[in-house]
């Protein structure tokens, strides 16, 4: 079992004030079989109220509304998750899983990706849901390249494939999309890695009753550095920070994420930089 | 009767001043038409609406339970009676619903049923509008004016009174109401059904309602009054679409919505009618299986039958909409207001193999159905009486017990030869009279 600390805020200035701002964040951890969180504490400002509740997804959700005109908004959580294994959940699939999304749909930079990876799967006789799968990950991190601002979130899956080049939302979403045209059920997750940077961007398979976590842009399987925010569909359904507003003013967003692990009461930092 | 028709222009005329009118978008722009009247009404009699009030009971009580199920434990997947992927690759199904309980477990409040009556004499089901059917209005105002023209016709031929539509549909509000005022909300006088919407609440005694009177706080929502005074909301009949409905969880860009209004219904805090995500249960695709369904959740034999349909999906059904496409209709399961409709006997030769290639290729997007034999009703044209098409849209509230409105909307088409009856096709409506059982 790890002990990870974590902190992760985000502030946003507005050139000039703006007012009816409604915001929806999934920006604090829930507990699954894999992370049991100790304790969090999440302060958003400013903020008239916030409610928090669990999504159609099983995400937490927090909601609420600043009315007044405000220049600036931010929020900041903070807590400690302890983690073990590497299994997420087990449970019941949900079939929505199995199917193509707005941004994991079959087009044909999809279906001929993902025919690759099925051939390099044949030829190193991968089998298992969880091999093949593995054999997907190496695969599109050996064929796609890590570059930031070559991608914005809007990009799905075929276009980033198109370019060839992305961001961890690109990984995750390629990755999600060609694990469900293999047949392996998949989904999007949003989180936080070891380290020091931004927010991060995985997939998750279903195999042996439970879902299990791969992350492309790492080539690394989901361990005990890693902590899940929301998952879903694809980026869609978890993004991390929601919000509409009355104004026209334009935005400077400064994000800080910070996981760390706890040694026997001890900080150190296991190398690695986070971030996708 | 007779009196009815000599007076249709200034019945006409008089509905044209109330402002009952069809918005339409062509070209990019903005019309409205007037939806026209013709006297001559659908006449049902006692006995066949009550074989039709079973059987609509029956089958909005079934779609409403099913919407139950796909929001919830999805029994009739796992037990094998609809595959699965006509319930989530359908546009309709919102996983953002998942796990919600609407008040009461009532999905579909208001259900527009669409009928035609074939020449052998029955009713078959054209298609189910569980989203937010509109048209009740428009023979409610009808039969007012005709009221007015002709007082004694309604007497003289026992016609079930109609005027009840506007308390049937408070009673609905009321029954899931949260505990608050409710509104009708509208995304304002540009979309097609205005008229509709604004009759409807000033008949219900709602606030007629646009976005930026509606407001949620702390996981409430609100309603502010032209005095600035704030209200909370019980029940929220929303004619605007699912995907509009909250830009903080469906389409973010959306400026006739209201942000968290989702979590607020989530939360149980608000009854939001018809419910989200009922669209995943008047697919097209669907449709096929709403027989199944009504066997399967409530044991019994569908009273009303659907149009014989086939589904490409299913290998024998495939095989019979390769060799007899030249008759049948082909719907796109994506398209809805009588659009993606292909009549197999208008294609060439050509364009027949291509639409067989294209259902080859993509099965699930289609569903086939025999062209129908419906029967024509006569319609004043001029000083002449011609035939054409029409359909029945028939109202079904849920509330405490789930009713059918005793009268309609018959819609006719516009031309002799079209089979299309949809008011963004052109086309005008009639009365519908359901005789009482105590004739004079």
């Amino acid at each position: 079992m790890k002990k990870l600390r974590f902190e992760y805020s985000m502030e946003l200035k507005f050139s000039s004030p703006v007012s009816s701002h409604y915001f929806a964040l999934h920006c604090v951890p829930g507990d699954s079989l894999r992370q049991k969180v100790v304790m969090t504490e999440c302060r958003v400002r400013p903020s008239d109220y916030a409610s928090e509740l669990e999504d159609g997804f099983g995400n937490l959700k927090l909601s609420g509304c600043c009315a007044a005109p405000h220049d600036f908004f931010s929020y900041c959580v903070k807590g400690m998750v302890e983690t073990e294994g590497m299994g997420v959940w087990k449970g019941p699939l949900h079939p929505m899983y199995r199917y193509p999304s707005a941004y994991t749909r079959f087009e044909p930079e999809v279906v001929r990706f993902a025919r690759k990876v099925l051939e390099v799967c044949r030829k190193e006789s991968a089998e298992t849901t969880m091999e093949k799968a593995v054999c997907a990950m190496h695969y599109l991190h050996a064929h796609f390249e890590y570059m930031p601002g070559a991608t914005d979130i809007r990009t799905t899956a075929a276009q980033a494939l198109r370019l060839g080049k992305g961001v961890c939302q690109d990984y995750a979403h390629i990755m999600t999309a060609v694990m469900r045209y293999m047949k392996i059920p998949a989904r999007y997750v949003t989180g936080l890695m070891i380290g020091e940077g931004a927010t991060h961007a995985w997939t998750e398979v279903y195999t042996d009753g439970g879902w299990y976590g791969l992350d492309p842009t790492n080539d690394l399987h989901i361990d005990e550095y890693y902590i899940n925010l929301a998952h879903g569909r694809d980026y869609g359904d978890c993004i991390v920070d929601r919000g509409i507003f009355l104004g026209n003013a334009s935005q400077e967003q400064k994000i800080y994420v910070n996981v760390e692990e706890i040694k026997d009461g001890r900080n150190s930092c296991v190398n690695g930089t986070a971030g996708g | 009767m007779r009196e009815l028709i000599e007076h249709t222009e200034g019945i006409n005329r008089l509905m044209a001043r109330y402002g009952v009118k069809f918005g339409i978008y062509k070209g990019g722009e903005f019309h409205e038409q007037l939806f026209p009247f013709d006297a001559i009404p659908r006449v049902i009699t006692h006995e066949d609406f009550q074989q039709l009030e079973k059987g609509l009971i029956q089958r909005v009580d079934a779609l409403n339970l099913f919407l139950n199920d796909i929001y919830g434990e999805k029994k009739i997947i796992h037990d094998g009676v609809i595959p699965e992927e006509f319930v989530f690759l359908s546009s309709g199904y919102l996983p953002q619903c998942e796990g919600i309980t609407p008040p009461k477990k009532i999905y579909s409040h208001i259900s527009g049923i669409d009928l035609v009556l074939g020449k052998d004499g029955e009713w078959y089901i054209l298609e189910d509008n569980l989203r937010i059917p509109s048209g009740a209005s428009y023979p409610m105002i009808a039969r007012e004016i005709c009221r007015r023209v002709s007082p004694a016709t309604f007497g003289n031929n026992s016609v079930v009174d109609n005027r009840n539509y506007a308390s049937m549909l408070r009673e609905t509000l009321d029954w899931v109401n949260t505990g608050g005022i409710p509104v009708i909300m509208t995304p304002g006088r540009y979309n097609a059904a205005y008229f509709e919407h604004s009759y409807l609440a000033e008949r219900t005694g709602s606030e007629l309602a646009a976005c930026t009177d509606l407001f949620v706080e702390d996981n409430h929502l609100y309603y502010r009054d032209y005095r600035g005074k704030k209200q909370k909301v019980g029940v929220i009949y929303r004619r605007i679409s699912d995907d509009y409905l909250d830009p903080m969880t469906f389409l973010p860009e959306s400026l006739i919505g209201i942000p968290n209004i989702m979590d607020v219904y989530r939360s149980g805090n608000v009854a939001v009618v018809n419910a989200p995500g009922n669209g995943v249960a008047d697919d097209k695709g669907i449709y096929y299986f709403v027989p199944r369904m009504i066997r399967y959740y409530l044991g019994q034999e569908p009273i009303l039958k659907n149009a014989p349909t086939y589904l490409p999906f299913y290998e024998d059904d495939r095989k019979y909409v390769m060799e007899h496409l030249e008759k049948l209709v082909i719907k796109d399961v994506a398209e809805a207001g009588g659009y993606g409709v292909i009549f197999g006997n208008e294609l060439s030769r050509e364009k027949l193999s291509d639409l067989k290639k294209i259902i080859e290729k993509e099965p699930r997007r289609f569903i086939a159905q025999e062209v129908i034999d419906f029967q024509d009703m006569e319609v004043m044209d001029g000083e002449e009486k011609v035939l054409r098409k029409t359909d029945l849209r028939a109202f079904v509230l849920s509330g405490e017990k789930t009713r059918v409105w005793p009268s309609g909307l018959t819609r006719f088409s516009r031309n002799a030869d079209s089979f299309v009856v949809k008011s963004s096709q052109g086309g005008g409506f009639k009365d519908t009279w359901v005789l009482s059982q105590w004739k004079k």
